[in-house]
């Protein structure tokens, strides 16, 4: 067996957003290492993280930027939008100020990325019901007007965080499936990746046997 | 063994150090290194923090390794792990002797103690250069040395680290057959250097491969150029026999056509003639409920045809079939002798068949060799995109025939009984050539038959069992057989047949049973989903890491003109060299940091556990003085000086913020601010004057600056000492050494006597006109470059906001007296002021931009048309500013 040059198809790139202390770290601790992270301290900078995933018999190769949420490096850490296939963006369903400064992550994130970025809307901490501040309907009514994918997700049970990344890979292959992603444009946030031929097709393997035998 | 002592203190030693990584902090940002342990660990405690709490280290023994030219200086050390129940051994490479911090190991490679793990002594090994061979896994050996004399206490000797490793797998293999499901080697995959997927799921294959028997029945016949429908009698006796029906079928026949004949035959009779005796073949197989057969492939080298037959269900495991044909006979290239092949791969194996015709007459036995090397050699399946693959590429080889190796007995020889008893075979085939060319390793190396239990099948009277009675009275022989080569592969039956008469030969057929490797895909998702997440882990563990002992920068109260230097340190903590830089941001700073801030150094590397200063100095300067009022101006709260990006290669950005209060001063603020003060600019602070420069409305405290006005005041009196400044300027030139006395002065309003000398109220003036973001002339720069006349232009300076208004009339007032005594020159001082007043990076680079700007200023401070000057006076307070204080 020939090796594969590489050991996924494609890479797509996510950033992670949403205000200080969201839990923006602790979903991508549990995504990709499949554990909460306690006492995790604040993200100064941005932090970068990588899983490979399978969507279609694809592997895809996500690389995900978790950026800083304080308002003081706002401006830094939009450079990091650019070329993002995915964004997700995170708000805390016990502090209603993170929900209401959605509109201008939401902002930022249409400005600086592409049509075609999927913006995936997470309502962190959903473990917390008890002091719960923002309701699912009135959140799932925001993800609908603004036509974002949403889930309440918790980085703490691992509830719904493996769903949230993986639902955002399928909408971006998807994108891709159905052209609506230009591959070769650079912002685009996906890289292709030609790797080695999957098993031969039998029916078409089949065919070529029986060239060979009109002997 | 006396050094047998050292287990239990090791063991201890582990446990204390297992407690104390346990409680570290697995990653903080803003904390510097850790302190300097106050003892040296000893090498033992220092591989144990490399392990779990629940690993142990057993021993260390020194070991090098030699790649390329160089001596690797290395450590093997023993370790078991209570969770997994098993034993290992870890390669380390040491990256510095003598080892001080953990971080100095490297883990090269992982042998876990299994059944197939092996320690071979080389039996090269001197007494100066000891060297021994490990591999586990069906890996390739790996070769180590050692030095006849340790160089660290704690190291074994290589005899008692031998009988370690024995003893370990020993105990093994005992536990392994009690409770097998405990013991595993999961543990260790945190350790291994996981390599490209693909590679790590082949190396991890006894995890999911199980073994499927099938069938696989050869058959062999040189049916002596009868065609096919003179075959009257059934192939079944033949092709039929054994209990089940198999899964393949290798049916090879020889001399199916004259060579002559075939010649005359075009392609498609020649098909033709083929699918009649493959339709024969389908006819007599095995029959048993519910198994159908169909034909995989056939391949036809002149009279030479190999059919493989399958079962139908069979088919959609069956991949990457191909065909080679390598003709012999007649100029070597004919094919009246030769061998044809087919290659398969039937789920995780690699089968290849193979039927060859090997040249004739009992005393061609190098030929028949030479035959078989060069099918052996030349035999090549290829596929597009794909390496070809020899005959000894696969996993299970089947080799039929007529192979035409002779029984030779020496001459004179009695036969010792007749042909039909089973130990006159065994007499007969003690001088079967085959045989014997392949005890001397001729032929066939590597191969296998079973035993013979039949008369020779060749040459018989046609229609008969008798042998060859014609006058060549051809000595019997075995000239038709099957061979294997292979792993799992168990023959369960060999016979010829006697009943099929048509031929010279008789049908041979042999009857396999295979073990094929199987992918069970339950576990081998299972495995697939380990070897993603190990590789992931590497690469997210693996990142390079580096500590700033710092990430928020305080400079403090930051003056105008004053040097400040601050320090921080980062330090690589990880196990890898770290390239780091800090990020150009994007426009339009273009640059790693703000103007005000110089960074040193922008990038470097560090070696694990290294440190590196890094030099932030700020200075706001009358360079940078107009960005840094902007960007305060326009940030919401408060403003960090800047935000440094420092990027670690292949790895995180960590934000360094740089802060302090800035000092404001009067210097780079509007005229209108400067109007809006109530006391001395000192006294505000950076909120506060942002207040006043982000303030719109139309109202004012004073008609002019005070400070704008201490310096006209000051330059004023001072009558003859004036002659020869206004000479240049340039906003870059270093500032004189008494400028931040000036500074001081005017921004305390003080009573004190003016600090400097005239030049340095000169250069103060010109700097207070000239900082500002905005020329003193805006918003009308464009259409006064473009005034025809003084009046013109006055229309236009009438609408200047009062502050700027009062000062341009209030400057050109000064200038002209300054002009009329002859204290300078009208052309320096017009182009000098008009470039300040107007100026525009919009028009600069038009062509006559300095011509315009010095003509501007001429209109007004030229004393001949002394006029409109009359007329700018009724305009501006120009007799002084009146002090609202």
């Amino acid at each position: 067996m020939t090796a594969a040059p590489y050991n996924y198809n494609y890479i797509f790139k996510y950033i992670i957003i949403g205000d200080m202390g969201v839990g923006k770290s602790c979903l991508l601790h549990q995504f990709t290492e499949k554990k909460f992270m306690a006492n995790c301290p604040h993200t100064i900078g941005v932090e970068f993280g990588t899983r490979i995933i399978e969507v279609d018999d694809k592997k895809i190769k996500l690389q995900i930027w978790d950026t800083a949420g304080q308002e003081r490096f706002r401006a830094v850490t939009r450079s990091y939008y650019r070329g993002a296939a995915g964004a997700l963006m995170v708000y805390d369903i016990t502090r209603r100020s993170t929900y209401n400064h959605l509109s201008s992550w939401l902002t930022d994130t249409r400005n600086l990325t592409n049509p075609s970025t999927v913006i995936f809307l997470i309502g962190n901490k959903s473990d917390l019901e008890s002091t719960r501040e923002v309701t699912y309907e009135e959140a799932k009514e925001f993800a609908d007007e603004n036509g974002l994918m949403f889930l309440e997700a918790s980085a703490m049970t691992g509830q719904n965080v493996e769903e949230a990344f993986l639902e955002t890979a399928r909408k971006i292959y998807q994108n891709i499936q159905e052209g609506r992603l230009d591959l070769n444009a650079s912002e685009s946030g996906v890289q292709h990746r030609p790797s080695q031929p999957s098993r031969p097709n039998l029916s078409s393997e089949a065919a070529h046997v029986k060239d060979q035998c009109s002997c | 063994m006396e050094r047998g002592s050292n287990f239990p203190n090791a063991a201890n030693a582990a446990s204390t150090m297992a407690t104390a990584t346990a409680t570290t902090p697995t990653s903080t940002t803003t904390t510097a290194t850790a302190a300097v342990p106050p003892k040296r660990k000893t090498t033992m405690e220092l591989v144990q923090q490399r392990f779990k709490s629940d690993e142990e280290v057993q021993l260390i023994f020194e070991a090098y390794q030699i790649i390329g030219q160089e001596h690797v200086e290395g450590l093997l050390t023993l370790v078991s792990s209570s969770k997994g129940g098993t034993y290992a051994l870890v390669s380390f490479t040491l990256l510095r002797t003598p080892l001080t911090v953990s971080n100095d190991l490297k883990i090269n490679k992982v042998f876990p103690i299994n059944k197939s793990f092996q320690l071979t002594k080389d039996a090269k090994s001197s007494i100066t250069q000891q060297q021994f061979d490990l591999s586990t896994d069906d890996e390739r050996p790996i070769k180590y040395y050692y030095h006849p004399i340790k160089t660290d206490m704690e190291s074994v000797d290589y005899e008692e680290f031998v009988a370690h490793i024995y003893s370990c797998k020993k105990s093994m293999s005992s536990a392994e057959t009690h409770e097998e499901k405990v013991l595993n080697f999961r543990w260790l995959d945190d350790y291994r250097e996981i390599g490209e997927v693909k590679q790590e799921l082949k190396k991890r294959e006894s995890q999911y491969i199980v073994y499927r028997d099938i069938t696989i029945y050869c058959a062999t016949w040189n049916v002596n150029n009868r065609p096919c429908w003179e075959n009257t009698s059934s192939l079944q006796p033949w092709l039929a026999r054994g209990e089940n029906a198999p899964h393949i079928y290798a049916i090879g026949l020889q001399e199916f056509e004259t060579i002559t004949k075939i010649m005359m035959l075009n392609s498609n009779q020649l098909q033709m003639y083929t699918s009649q005796w493959i339709r024969k073949m389908m006819e007599n197989l095995h029959t048993e409920n519910g198994i159908e057969y169909e034909e995989l492939m056939s391949v036809r080298l002149s009279g030479i045809i190999l059919a493989i037959i399958v079962r139908k269900q069979l088919r959609p495991h069956i991949l990457r079939c191909c065909i080679h044909k390598v003709p012999r006979g007649f100029l070597n290239a004919v094919g009246n002798k030769g061998g044809v092949g087919v290659s398969l791969q039937l789920n995780e194996a690699n089968l290849c068949f193979i039927n060859s015709h090997l040249p004739a007459h009992m005393e061609n036995i190098t030929a028949r060799n030479e035959d078989y090397g060069i099918i052996e050699n030349d035999m090549r399946f290829e596929e597009e995109g794909r390496p070809f693959r020899t005959i000894s590429d696969h996993d299970h080889i089947f080799w039929l025939g007529d192979l035409n190796y002779r029984i030779q007995e020496p001459p004179g020889y009695q036969r010792p009984g007749p042909m039909s008893d089973a130990s006159t075979f065994e007499q007969l085939l003690q001088y079967d050539q085959l045989r014997n060319e392949m005890r001397h390793d001729r032929c066939f190396r590597g191969y296998m038959e079973g035993d013979i239990k039949f008369a020779p099948t060749y040459k018989y009277d046609v229609d008969t069992d008798t042998y060859d009675t014609s006058e060549k009275q051809r000595a019997p022989a075995y000239c038709d057989r099957v061979l294997w080569k292979g792993k799992r592969i168990e023959q369960l039956d060999y016979n010829s047949v006697m009943e099929i008469r048509q031929s010279d030969h008789k049908p041979v057929y042999a009857i396999f049973q295979v073990q094929i490797k199987t992918r069970d895909e339950a576990k081998y998702k299972r495995v697939q989903e380990e070897v993603l997440k190990a590789v992931d882990k590497r690469e997210n563990d693996n990142q390079p890491q580096i500590l700033a002992s710092k990430t928020v920068i305080d400079f403090g109260l930051v003056r105008f003109n004053e040097h400040s230097t601050r320090d921080f340190n980062v330090y690589n903590n990880c196990s890898q060299q770290v390239d780091f830089k800090f990020k150009v941001k994007d426009a339009p700073i273009n640059d790693i940091c703000e103007k005000w801030l110089r960074v040193d150094p922008c990038s470097d590397s560090l070696m694990i556990d290294s440190e590196r200063s890094i030099q932030l100095r700020m200075l706001v300067d009358p360079n940078s003085i107009t960005g840094l009022l902007r960007k305060m101006c326009t940030t919401r709260g408060k403003c960090d000086f800047d935000i440094l990006i420092l990027h670690v290669e292949s790895g995180r950005d960590i934000f360094i913020t740089v802060t302090g209060e800035y000092q404001p001063c009067c210097f780079g603020l509007s005229m209108e601010t400067m109007c809006r003060t109530n006391r001395p600019i000192c006294e505000y602070r950076q909120e506060e004057i942002k207040e006043l420069m982000n303030d719109v409305s139309p109202e004012y405290r004073v008609t002019m600056p005070r400070e704008f006005f201490l310096l006209i005041d000051y330059l004023h009196k001072q009558g003859d000492r004036l002659r020869g400044i206004f000479q240049s300027y340039d906003r870059r030139k270093a500032l004189s050494a008494k400028f931040n006395d000036v500074r001081d002065w005017l921004d305390t309003w003080s009573e004190a006597e003016f600090p400097g000398t005239p030049e340095t109220a000169a250069e103060a003036l010109l700097l207070l006109l000239d900082l500002p973001d905005q020329a003193l002339l805006e918003p009308f720069v464009k259409d006064l470059l473009i005034s025809k006349s003084k009046s013109e232009a006055m229309e236009l300076i009438a609408l200047l906001s009062p502050p700027k208004r009062n000062v341009f009339m209030h400057l050109c007032m000064f200038l002209r007296e300054g002009i009329e005594r002859h204290d300078y020159e009208l052309s320096n001082v017009a182009s000098i002021f008009g470039r300040i007043l107007l100026r525009s990076s919009e028009y600069a680079m038009t062509i006559d931009y300095a011509n315009r700007c010095s003509e501007f200023m001429r209109r007004f401070i030229y004393i001949e048309t002394s006029d409109a000057i009359v007329g700018g006076n009724g305009h501006g307070g120009a007799t002084g500013p009146s002090l609202q204080t």
